[in-house]
């Protein structure tokens, strides 16, 4: 009987279907018009060059006898794109590289390796499939590749070699991961009720087997988005809703492998338009969810853990004014754990490509924002099964983004602007606090303030050419009460100020700042596994000032094609120990091309 | 129906906020800032609940302090006569009945006596805190277990004396010279194996009848569960060896006939080379002896070995004590 009754209801489904089309992006297929759209073969791609001189002195270097004063390196790089579209249902594309490095001559220090490949099409019109690489994300708890700490507006003249780091490593600006494996999505229509619904699944390998103690690893998972016809349509009121899943597990079906994690957040997010007219559009929104962490070892639970998170508030949009006001209630459990959110873009223990290891002692040189800014080495887009070490000069408050565990409390933001408006500003306010303690059952409490500005002078004085103030503010505050050793006070503070300004036609003057003060106190823990906290060493005490400033021109050949020559300087001063300071400098060429 | 729905979103969105912000702040991470950086204080001495106690009636020592911050600390207990050390180690910032407790055991041998016993707390972070006290004992533990012998009273013809060769010294058999694991007496094997030079230099018989039985009691006949437990002495000469054998009636005659009783002996021997009493324990399992076997055991024999292939020419005296010979179920003899 319920045989009889699932068939029409399947077919009915297939009726209402509606595909998504090949929505999927990283094609390389060119969208100009005068691209040749009966070409089954199409090659595209990326070249650059980069050509560094970087130079170190300062305080520390006077007693200094074994660091290199100066340093020179680079790098001519070109990533051609093979596209095929062999049927109307189906294209594979392949971006194959090859790479020489500055000062290989003959073939010495050349690599030819694939950066990319993947496939993709439809299946009966409806499905949409893809295999091989590709870029996914669910929700900031769920999936979710958080913003890099040390910037909030980049000023324009630091941005070409963020450029490199972000097409090296993959990054999107809706905060996507790369993957490799298959997903699929699809939709349907509804006829009542419910406008439509997405779904998408997606498995990926994101460690392989030794076959011996280390067990294949997988992400996999999905989500369902649902949106709903006005439900009343005098005031406007509709919803959006959706559930996901998000799934991280070891395969101990590979090889003698006999212990591995399995991790799954599952969230349900929703956006309901509670009431919109012309002028407003009040939204309340959110996602809930809950965590669990499994660690088996000889097929038994010997560590599981779970916890639950909530965001929820409610968000005014005042259309006349350009301007959406929110105001969010944050709270993530001390022991929720999500592998695909939480996992870093720095990676703060990587080894730096220059300068690594410093003076006579050969010490590891702390990450700086000059190193932020330019070394793709420091960057990373795996999935850590740990939760990854942080800076809390650069970010206390939320280390790993939304996903930050042990944090209650609330936001607040306003975002001004558009595409017309003389400034646009985004500001957000974070007023959070630990749930449980670290070490102590005092807790911490954090207030971070962010603002990114944009004022288009352009605009302001009704230019041609492009001319733009850039401004980006960080203001981060952690305290904590109790006795002597409980005791945390330690503030940070960035600064960004950039000008871009088109002195001829596509020709640039860039100039730009940031400056980075952090002081006082706090104990970054050590983390054991996944998120336990094994000890807290050495109190972590900074009265640090870090400046960088960076001046350059910048030709545009055509869109997406550019050449910029760059000066900047870095400077780093520790007043609890001067003796260590140093400045660094860099002047650079940057050309990239792509085609 | 559009209601409906509007409600159940609503209803739906409430339960969520309050299924979701209840965690788990019982305990806080890691490990306690203060512990872990705080300076050390002391609240409250050290305070020992009794001047003297009676294990032997059940009764126990309780000592109580409190620190401004959990501490490893050592509370040494040393016998002003024996020399008997009994260490409790912990990681506390309060010392009471559940970490600083004393039930008369010991932790290096020899056992204490009925004697005056210093205690004296430590926390090595601290430094010096002079932090002592004294109890004394009136009655000390009694141990669990079959005693087999302790050597306390003379064993008469319960001990075979084994002097073949002619190689122990008369200072070999029962001695009182304040050296013993337990109680007043042990007995020393003292010899140089320089007569027949065949390692082997001499022997005792302990007949089970030294226990008042014909066979050894034991507290269970399974060989697996079944440990025995014994202290040698050794003062570090490199070349002595002890091997202790268990006889096993195998004529059902009820008395030590050698030659025709089986013997079983533990792999390894004992090779001496370390200073001072050292306890041995292990299953008769490891033996090689079954349930019946062990039902049955008619004599224990204890040899002293001259390792000859170690030994200078002329070979030099090889000697050892043992005492407190007992079997245990289900786990070795807990000091």
């Amino acid at each position: 009987m319920k045989k009889n009754l699932l068939y029409p209801l399947f077919c009915l489904l297939l009726l209402c279907c509606w595909t998504t089309g090949q929505a999927q992006d990283g094609s390389s297929l060119p969208s100009r018009e005068d691209a040749d759209a009966n070409a089954k073969v199409q090659f595209n791609g990326l070249g650059r060059t980069i050509l560094n001189n970087t130079s170190i002195d300062g305080a520390l270097l006077d007693t200094d006898t074994t660091t290199a004063r100066r340093l020179s390196d680079g790098e001519f790089l070109l990533d051609v794109a093979i596209n095929a579209q062999p049927n109307d249902n189906t294209e594979v594309q392949g971006i194959l590289r090859i790479r020489n490095e500055f000062g290989g001559f003959f073939g010495a220090g050349v690599t030819v390796e694939v950066r990319e490949l993947w496939a993709r099409g439809l299946i009966a019109n409806t499905v949409s499939y893809r295999v091989g690489d590709f870029d996914h994300v669910m929700t900031p708890y769920t999936l979710f590749l958080a913003d890099e700490e040390g910037t909030v507006n980049e000023p324009e003249v630091f941005r070409p070699q963020k450029e490199v780091i972000e097409y090296e490593q993959f990054y999107t600006d809706n905060n996507s991961r790369r993957l490799q494996g298959a997903k699929l999505d699809f939709g349907l229509a509804f006829p009542v009720i419910l406008r439509d619904m997405k779904a998408e699944g997606f498995v990926a390998r994101i460690r392989p087997t030794d076959f011996f103690t280390t067990p294949n690893r997988f992400v996999g998972g999905g989500n369902l988005d649902f949106s709903t016809r006005s439900l009343r349509d005098s005031v406007g009121l509709q919803a959006d809703f959706g559930i996901n899943l998000s799934s991280v597990w070891d395969d101990l079906q590979t090889g003698a492998v006999t212990s591995g994690i399995t991790n799954q957040v599952i969230s349900v997010d929703f956006a309901v338009h509670v009431f919109e007219n012309e002028q407003i559009n009040v939204q309340v929104l959110g996602e809930a969810g809950s965590s669990k962490l499994d660690l088996r070892e000889e097929e038994k639970t010997t560590f599981t853990e779970d916890d639950t998170f909530l965001e929820a508030g409610v968000a005014v949009d005042l259309k006349a004014s350009k301007l959406r006001l929110s105001a969010t209630y944050l709270d993530v459990g001390p022991d929720f754990f999500s592998i695909a959110a939480q996992s870093k873009r720095v990676a703060f223990n990587n080894n730096k490509t220059f300068y690594n290891r410093i003076g006579n002692q050969r010490r590891l040189r702390m990450p700086t924002l000059f190193d932020l800014g330019r070394d793709r080495a420091l960057y990373n887009f795996q999935l850590s099964e740990d939760l990854m070490a942080y800076d809390p000069r650069y970010a206390n408050v939320m280390p790993y983004g939304k996903a930050t565990a042990n944090r209650n409390g609330l936001q607040f933001g306003a975002v001004y602007g558009d595409e017309t408006s003389m400034f646009d500003a985004e500001l957000g306010v974070a007023l959070l606090s630990e749930i449980r303690g670290q070490g102590t059952f005092e807790l911490k409490d954090f207030r971070q303030i962010r603002l990114a500005a944009n004022v288009h002078l352009d605009r302001i004085l009704n230019w041609e050419k492009t001319t733009k103030i850039t401004l980006g503010f960080q203001q981060e505050q952690t305290d904590r009460g109790g006795v002597e050793v409980e005791v945390v006070d330690l503030s940070s503070t960035l600064i960004e100020v950039g000008l871009e300004a088109e002195l001829f036609n596509r020709f640039d003057l860039l100039l730009g700042a940031k400056m980075l003060s952090a002081e006082g106190r706090d104990y970054v823990p050590v983390i054991e596994a996944f998120n336990n906290i094994e000890d807290f060493p050495a109190p972590f005490v900074a009265d640090d000032q870090e400046t960088m400033i960076g001046a350059g021109l910048r030709y545009r050949f055509k869109d997406d094609v550019y050449l910029t020559l760059q000066y900047q300087q870095f400077s780093l001063e520790r007043a609890l120990d001067p003796t260590n300071d140093y400045d660094l400098r860099q002047v650079f060429a940057q050309y990239i091309m792509k085609f | 129906m559009k209601n409906s729905i509007v409600t159940f979103l609503f209803l739906s969105l409430v339960v969520t906020v309050f299924s979701t912000c209840d965690h788990d702040t019982d305990q806080f991470d890691g490990p306690n800032l203060v512990d872990r950086f705080g300076e050390f204080q002391l609240m409250e001495p050290l305070v020992i609940n009794r001047t003297t106690v009676d294990f032997s009636a059940g009764e126990d020592v309780r000592m109580t302090a409190r620190f401004n911050k959990s501490v490893n600390f050592t509370i040494q207990l040393t016998g002003t006569e024996s020399g008997a050390v009994k260490l409790i180690n912990g990681f506390d910032n309060n010392l009471d009945e559940t970490n600083a407790i004393w039930t008369g055991g010991t932790t290096e041998l020899p056992f204490f006596r009925e004697e005056l016993v210093e205690v004296e707390l430590l926390v090595p972070e601290a430094g010096p805190l002079n932090q002592t006290g004294t109890v004394e004992i009136v009655g000390t533990k009694t141990y669990e277990g079959s005693l087999f012998t302790d050597f306390e009273t003379p064993p008469g013809t319960n001990i075979f004396f084994g002097n073949f060769e002619f190689e122990l010294t008369n200072n070999t058999g029962r001695r009182n010279n304040g050296l013993a694991a337990q109680g007043d007496w042990y007995y020393l094997f003292e010899g140089t194996d320089n007569v027949v030079p065949n390692f082997f230099t001499g022997l005792i018989d302990i007949k089970s009848t030294i226990t008042g039985n014909t066979y050894a009691p034991v507290p269970t006949t399974a060989p697996e569960d079944l440990y025995f437990n014994f202290f040698l002495y050794a003062d570090g000469g490199p070349h002595g060896i002890a091997v202790v054998q268990f006889v096993y009636d195998s004529n059902n005659t009820g008395a030590f006939e050698d030659g025709q009783d089986a013997t079983f002996q533990f792999a390894g021997d004992y090779p001496l080379n370390w200073v001072g009493w050292r306890q041995f324990s292990h299953t008769m399992a490891d033996v090689g002896m079954t349930e019946e076997q062990v039902s049955k055991i008619v004599a224990i024999r204890v040899l002293l070995i001259s390792d000859m292939n170690s030994q200078p020419s002329p070979p030099v005296p090889v000697d050892f004590g043992i005492d407190y010979l007992t079997f245990t179920a289900g786990r070795p003899l807990e000091l």
